[in-house]
């Protein structure tokens, strides 16, 4: 008997190792990174100087060696940003719209098909993205361009917009949906109308998700790389208008790095790394607003400084903010007593001061002409719906025409299934490599994440310390850009360990990319199993591994199953880390220690090369139906409930 | 193997269950106070009390689900068959196979028939189908229900209904033969007739389980139970002959409650 029991306290004891080791690797994985990007990139900030590789206006790599060579990246720098705040503008905009049409203004027939829509063009490769930009966007602005030139600000910032619209969009989504309804029913009680309660107290009070929405969006756009190269001109030189070629840090990067040596190299590496730090700090601010968000719903003291706010504006239309707090004052804020007396004091004081104002008017003049406004901005979110329709149907439309006009021309079964080699193109290398590159990815981060996923649920406190700094780290590792990833990836598997360009480096890169995925949705499904069922098999005596394994994991299948075809979802859109770890070849891979090409790597490699436009729009049309199969895959597995959401 | 299993059994014949001097703390909140106790072998025991009164924490002790609630700290000492289950030597497997338990709301896992009650059995390494065969039928004989369920023991556990899944979980913490069963509030999910069923089946379970039960039924306590104690605010103010608790107590806030005047 005692021998039996130690050897079961020794096996929960090792289990619970592996558990937090898993759960480590997010926090390793990151650090790594940062220090091997760091390490890679250093001999080039100390040979060059830091400050004149931040704010050296010249780039010009020469041969090696030669005094000529110039890397300052400030042209770079000032590229992506202004890239990044044009994509803000225009997917920012139209994306917090949407999301406020979704949740308060759709009809529920439409509310189905209108998220699938969206999650179905977060799934569309960049890839995709950049040749429509490269073949649609690019010739109508160069019609309207005083030099003729369509490629450059203008053109990426109008790609990026619609690239970084559903991740906006659905992280609003998310931010307006967590608001609690009490206010909503609060606020039509007290008889404001539909359009400003949503506009007044639900848009206000969702603003930490909006800020998180907003900020993922713009980390999204800074990483984007190879929908970028194909519409941003890529002249190296600090953007002179909306219509001059310019060049992006991650354009930068994966232009110059299949090439590039020694300190040339080097200097990419450091690029990236300050990518990287930007992501970082970027991150850093967005845990800031999430977690302070977060206290603002218990807060009753923030809410009371919003309500100093509405005094302050209360200058300007007393009368209804007199109206407004008498009518407030049971039912919105009554929870706390000591809010409700400053409620008063607070309603006193405006009364007072504007007593004669609100006696003579009666306050319903701003009243009514304010729903106007109102009304107007819920039409503004309808029209941002219809042109984000339009956009999709525009983009969709024109690759499937091309497409299938491309595959008449070049035989559907040919390019599908033909045998590649000499001259003769096909597709045959994209589905084994793209199928070997998920194999290797899923196999090394489903368990990682799994275990990861089982240690934070089941095994630490709620409220536990290491669980909150692995979620930091995991959400750090999920914002990290995939040209990030790519450099990682060339350092330490394709020369530290010498893997060179292979399946197995790239899909040892895309391990990691996908481990937060993993994490995330097994974490989730995990904790949507009731502990009724843990609670009656600890109570039949089975210890926590066997209550894990047996009980808890079958019950979340589902979940592993999202997070995997989520995974295989990301890897199959994924092309910048793959150009730089798997390599770009066209032919069929041996083994998964040669080189080979994705089907999105391979589009990329049709469109760059100029011979293949064919190809590259039959490519698309493939990219794109494999993507809307993932969709419906993860739409069909994911619970009932969320659907609704 | 047989005979292994009979030496993890405890020794119930001198005195089942002894709770000497507990008291019970969840983060500063003390929710029980001073508690003592001894039940005998065969006998079914209620507590009664109203709500918050620390019956189903108590209950909970006796198979320690309470390690698993954080925050959580005991101070006196819990006795079963004269071994202190608390020491910290003690395993904490062989308690909770010989104290089975079962839930207010009942908690199927989401398995066939057959499999829910063979979880247990299958832990405890019994391996082959015919030993497996045996123990599922024994225990839903046990539970009064091999005749309901013999053709469908394919069937997900969770298309049963409630009272069904109830007893299902009855069968189940039978499959490693308890000595003593913990029940917590079986049968406030239930509908009339399934809480006829049970109380029937608790007074035939009697001659081999020992019973301890949670309720909030006085009736149900009045009805199958041999003793009686009742609760309030963590404390146990009166613990006796359930005949005597129902028709004479010697305390007058169990009088008070047991007519109905407060709880």
């Amino acid at each position: 008997m005692d021998k039996k029991r130690n050897l079961s306290i020794t096996k929960e004891g090792v289990a619970k190792t592996i558990f937090a080791l898993a759960a480590l690797f997010a926090i390793v994985s990151v650090i790594s990174i940062i220090g091997y990007l760091l390490y890679a990139g250093l001999p080039a900030m100390r040979e060059i100087g830091i400050f004149k590789f931040l704010f050296g206006k010249v780039w010009s790599p020469g041969y090696e060696g030669a005094a000529s060579e110039k890397f300052g990246i400030l042209p770079m720098i000032v590229g992506s940003t202004i890239a990044t705040g044009g994509a803000l503008l225009i997917g920012g905009s139209l994306g917090i719209t949407i999301a406020i049409f979704l949740v308060y203004f759709c009809p529920k027939g439409l509310k189905m098909p209108l998220t699938q829509l969206i999650s179905l063009l977060a799934g569309i490769p960049s890839v995709v993205y950049g040749y429509f930009g490269l073949k649609q966007i690019v010739p109508l602005l160069a019609k309207i361009s005083p030099n003729g030139n369509g490629t450059g600000i203008l053109a990426v910032s109008l790609v990026l917009g619609i690239m970084i619209l559903p991740t906006v969009t659905s992280l609003a989504k998310d931010g307006l949906s967590s608001v609690p309804s009490k206010y909503f029913e609060g606020s039509l009680a007290l008889g404001m109308t539909k359009e400003q309660t949503v506009f007044k107290v639900m848009v206000p009070g969702a603003s930490s998700g909006i800020m998180t929405a907003l900020g993922l969006g713009i980390g999204r756009a800074v990483g984007e790389t190879m929908a970028v190269i194909m519409v941003a001109g890529n002249s190296v030189q600090f953007p002179k208008g909306l219509f001059e070629g310019f060049m992006t840090l991650t354009g930068n990067i994966v232009m110059d790095m299949s090439y590039a040596s020694g300190i040339h190299r080097s200097a990419l590496v450091a690029t990236g790394f300050v990518l990287l730090i930007f992501i970082l700090i970027l991150n850093g601010i967005l845990y800031y607003v999430k977690s302070a968000g977060k206290t603002w719903e218990k807060d009753e003291r923030r809410k009371l400084r919003q309500l100093k706010k509405a005094e302050r504006r209360a200058q300007k239309t007393p009368c209804k903010v007199v109206m407004f707090f008498d009518r407030l004052n049971d039912k919105f804020i009554a929870s706390n007593e000591k809010v409700k007396s400053k409620l008063k004091a607070c309603r006193d004081r405006v009364a007072a001061k504007f007593g004669k104002v609100f006696n003579k008017d009666g306050g319903n003049r701003t009243y009514i002409a304010k729903n106007g406004l109102y009304k107007t901005l819920k039409y503004i979110c309808c029209g941002s719906v219809i042109i984000m329709l339009a956009v999709v149907a525009y983009l969709l439309i024109f690759i499937f025409v091309k497409g299938i006009v491309a595959f008449r021309k070049i035989g559907v079964i040919n390019f599908l299934f033909g045998k590649a080699g000499s001259g003769k193109i096909s597709l045959a290398p994209a589905f084994v490599s793209t199928g070997a590159l998920i194999l290797i990815a899923l196999a090394i981060a489903l368990p990682i994440g799994i275990c990861a996923a089982i240690y934070l649920v089941e095994y630490a406190g709620k409220s536990n310390k290491f669980v909150k700094i692995i979620r930091l780290f995991t959400d750090t590792l999920s914002g990290i850009p995939s040209i990030v990833f790519g450099l990682f990836g060339v350092i330490v598997f394709n020369d530290a360990l010498g893997l060179g360009y292979s399946l197995m480096s790239g899909g040892l890169t895309l391990s990691i990319m996908i481990l937060p995925t993993v994490i995330r949705s097994v974490e989730e499904s995990l904790m949507a199993v009731p502990l009724a069922y843990r609670e009656a098999s600890y109570a039949l005596g089975a210890g926590k591994v066997h209550t894990v394994f047996r009980i808890v994991l079958p019950s979340a299948m589902k979940g592993i199953l999202t997070a995997t075809i989520l995974s295989i979802g990301r890897i199959v859109s994924e092309s910048a880390a793959l150009l730089l770890t798997a390599g770009s070849v066209r032919n069929m891979p041996k083994d998964i220690m040669s080189p080979g090409s994705s089907f999105a790597v391979m589009m990329y490699m049709f469109v760059s090369e100029g011979l293949y436009m064919n190809e590259a729009y039959a490519t698309a049309v493939v990219l794109i139906i494999l993507v809307t199969v993932i969709n419906m895959l993860v739409f069909a597995f994911t619970p009932k409930k969320e659907k609704i959401k | 193997m047989k005979k292994k299993k009979e030496v993890e059994k405890f020794d119930l014949s001198q005195e089942a269950i002894k709770i000497n001097n507990v008291n019970l703390y969840y983060g500063a909140f003390k929710a029980l106070n001073n508690i003592n106790m001894k039940i005998s072998q065969g006998e079914i025991t209620a507590f009664i009390g109203p709500s918050g009164c620390g019956k189903s924490t108590l209950l909970k002790c006796l198979n320690r689900m309470n390690d698993l609630v954080d925050g959580c700290k005991i101070e006196g000492k819990f006795e079963i068959g004269g071994q202190d289950i608390y020491a910290p030597k003690f395993s904490l497997q062989m308690l909770r196979k010989n104290v089975g338990m079962v839930f207010q709301k009942p908690n199927p896992f989401p398995m066939s028939v057959y499999d829910n009650i063979a979880y247990a059995p299958r832990l405890y390494g019994i391996r082959d189908k015919t030993s497996l065969d045996e123990i599922v039928e024994k225990s839903l004989t046990g539970a009064a229900m091999w005749e309901e369920l013999k053709d469908c023991l394919n069937k997900s556990a969770l298309a049963l209904s409630g009272g069904q899944q109830q007893r299902l979980c009855i069968a189940r913490a039978l499959s490693v033969e308890p000595q003593i069963l913990l029940m917590d509030e079986p049968t406030s999910a239930l509908d009339p007739i399934s809480t006829a069923k049970i109380e029937e089946l608790c007074s035939q379970l009697k001659q081999n389980v020992t019973i301890v039960m949670v309720t909030h039924n006085m009736q149900q306590a009045a009805r199958i139970s041999d003793k009686t104690g009742f609760f309030l605010l963590g404390e146990l103010i009166e613990f006796d002959d359930t005949e005597k608790i129902f028709s004479a107590p010697s305390k007058e806030q169990t009088e008070r409650y047991i007519t109905g005047r407060f709880g």
